[in-house]
């Protein structure tokens, strides 16, 4: 088998904020902790999670838009935190990032033809007819036709502007898409409409997908794979259907039992966790989650709970499952 | 038995493209005690409904038609100062941004004493007490201390709970809820819903609640009202709605959902996108993306029909069929 495309070990992110009178005292916020996985070529990884679990942080230090404290990403054989600058501006050629929101990431003064063919006059030289040739067929791919070249932004609506910052993505022909909150902004309707888009767009092209997102049920729809994360960690892995069919950490499993399911048929009992997540600038002891755990037990609040393998193809970090391997 | 009627409303607003009709003939029921979810997407005059019923809408709004009928008053008919009596006291709301509703320069105590002070009569001691009582029953944590902080000083989850205590302060027969969870994480929107289950149990209140999830209606709603560009497409109780959906909008928007189970297949498209609202409709707005749609729904509206008990659509299949 090949080698994985992405192989993420230890990463971690400290940011230091300043506080007090002048600065004086400084704290961490611990935005990840030592997270680990990898992607197959061609497959979707899924990340889920709440605000302030560190899933964007990732995003951002995958592509060394913010250079992480630690840990190492290598893609494609490619130790991507020993790169210089010039070198990494071409590794991003093929992995492309695509937000939540497209009006704020559109430069609003750039027209449909512009914002595609921008990333391919800086990763390529074209003639002007192979450019609008380019473009043209990545406006296909997407689903619109020629005239979008000639709109703005604002003559957009969500769903078309989402449309065109996926051809701007795919502009340069990369093997690997991060996708923060794609469809967060959209709506039902809309999302299924980009939903399959990504699905084709995954077929003909054979891309990796990191696809980040808060909604359970749009990424089991997506995914392959599905990490699970709280406070900077994962805190379970395995496959799609498993984190509905067998979610063992405590706080997946409050998760799905609070993600409101349009089947009012579906009743039964929900978990309700009590209080919020803590700040990552001060977390608990211990597990993070335990503050919140309705499993608690004494070695939570002082020990984190190392991953163990349930199954093959199952890791949970969860005291509960200390005796697996 | 209902509580508040709205019949037949319509609200246009001036923008400088012309108008849009944001409303374009809206019937519906709150019972009382009930749990009432006004569903649709981007656009559909959910939110427009809701500030209709408050009389909160903006300056280029104009109501150009329609009844709201609360306990046999004329909500658009009353003067500014009954409306201010009904407002709070009797139908509050509760808005999506607690930050942008709750004023940052006061504590939450103060906020709370504000509106016990202008609806009903009690000593300063006995509004104290009160306070506590209102913020320890949406569940604050130490209420007493909860009365002396500020807005920013409480996490968004918390500053929902604090309005809505505010919300409670006058004993409300009516809540109208708009999008009370969408800018919360799911683990605290499931908190909120909780809380707004058991306070309209506890007190008997009757809610609106304007959301764009079905999921969120499907767990805390009884019964649906479905919007589409300005006019209601189907309205029944959960159980039928979610079980049988019958106008095509409703079973497209139901059919778009990803669901456990159902993993990289293709989802159910509506094609197109919703009307803008700045051309007058002639027939059925939903025509243009209607897989079943016939020649006179083109120029003919359709109007809400009795399509089983307490089961109401506007389409002209049912009449095709037969059921009509």
């Amino acid at each position: 088998m090949a080698d994985p495309l992405l192989i993420v070990r230890d990463l971690s992110m400290t940011f230091l904020r300043r506080a007090g009178l002048f600065g004086r005292r400084t704290h961490q916020i611990r935005a990840l902790n030592q997270v680990s996985f990898t992607i197959e070529a061609g497959e979707t990884f899924g990340i889920v999670g709440e605000s302030g679990c560190g899933k964007s942080t990732l995003a951002r230090c995958l592509l060394r838009l913010l250079q992480p404290t630690g840990g190492s990403v290598r893609f494609d054989g490619v130790d991507l935190l020993a790169l210089g600058d010039e070198e990494m501006r071409r590794m991003r050629q093929r992995m492309q990032i695509v937000l939540q929101n497209p009006f704020s990431s559109l430069n609003p003064r750039l027209n449909g033809f512009d914002l595609i063919a921008e990333p391919l006059r800086t990763h390529m030289e074209l003639s002007r007819k192979e450019m609008t040739d380019r473009v043209a067929s990545l406006l296909a791919e997407v689903g619109l036709s020629g005239e979008f070249m000639s709109r703005h932004p604002h003559q957009l609506s969500g769903g078309q502007a989402q449309r065109i910052a996926l051809a701007r993505a795919l502009a340069p022909n990369p093997a690997f898409l991060i996708l923060d909150e794609p469809t967060s902004a959209l709506d039902v309707s809309v999302q299924a409409q980009i939903i399959n888009l990504l699905l084709r767009l995954q077929r003909q092209r054979g891309l990796a997908y990191l696809f980040i997102t808060h909604d359970l049920s749009v990424i089991q729809h997506i995914s392959d794979r599905i990490a699970v994360m709280y406070l900077g960690k994962i805190v379970e892995e395995t496959a799609s259907e498993e984190i509905f069919a067998d979610p063992q950490h405590p706080y997946t499993q409050a998760l799905l039992s609070s993600t409101p399911m349009p089947d009012p048929a579906s009743g039964g009992q929900r978990i309700i966790l009590p209080g919020t997540a803590p700040s990552a600038a001060n977390p608990p002891a211990g597990c993070a989650f335990h503050p919140r755990c309705s499993e608690v037990m004494e070695q939570c609040r002082t020990v984190f709970p190392a991953p163990r393998h349930t199954a093959p193809d199952h890791q949970v970090s969860c005291h509960l499952y200390d005796h697996a391997q | 038995m209902a509580i508040l009627t709205v019949e037949n409303l319509r609200v246009r607003f001036k923008t400088p493209f012309g108008a849009v009709y944001a409303l374009r003939g809206i019937d519906f029921e709150l019972a009382k005690g009930q749990t009432l979810g006004l569903v649709g997407e981007t656009g559909c005059g959910k939110s427009v409904t809701g500030r209709s019923i408050m009389r909160l809408l903006d300056d280029n709004a104009q109501v150009t038609h329609g009844r709201i009928i609360f306990e046999d008053k004329d909500l658009l008919q009353v003067d500014d100062g009954e409306m201010r009596r009904i407002r709070g006291n009797r139908i509050a709301m509760i808005f999506q941004d607690p930050s942008a509703a709750l004023n940052p320069l006061f504590t939450i105590g103060q906020q709370i004493n504000d509106v016990l002070r202008a609806h009903a009569s009690n000593t300063r001691e006995g509004r104290q007490s009160q306070i506590v009582e209102l913020l320890a029953s949406v569940g604050l944590p130490d209420p007493a201390q909860m009365a002396d902080v500020y807005p920013h000083q409480l996490s968004g989850g918390q500053q929902q709970r604090a309005m809505i205590a505010q919300s409670l302060a006058a004993q409300p027969d009516v809540i109208i809820a708009d999008e009370p969870t969408t800018a919360l994480d799911v683990t605290i929107q499931a908190q909120i819903l909780d809380l707004l289950r058991t306070l309209q149990r506890e007190r008997a209140i009757s809610v609106i609640l304007i959301t764009h999830d079905l999921g969120i209606v499907a767990e805390t709603c009884q019964h649906v009202v479905v919007l589409y560009a300005g006019r209601v497409v189907e309205t029944g109780s959960v159980a039928a709605i979610f079980a049988d959906p019958q106008h095509p909008y409703t079973q497209g928007l139901l059919a778009a959902l990803p669901r456990p189970g159902s993993r990289g297949a293709d989802l159910t498209v509506i094609p197109g996108s919703v009307p803008s609202g700045l051309e007058r409709i002639a027939g059925c707005a939903f025509a243009p993306r209607c897989e079943h749609v016939m020649d006179r729904c083109r120029g003919h509206q359709p109007a809400l029909a009795e399509i089983g008990s307490a089961h109401q659509s506007a389409c002209f299949l049912h009449e095709a069929s037969g059921d009509g």
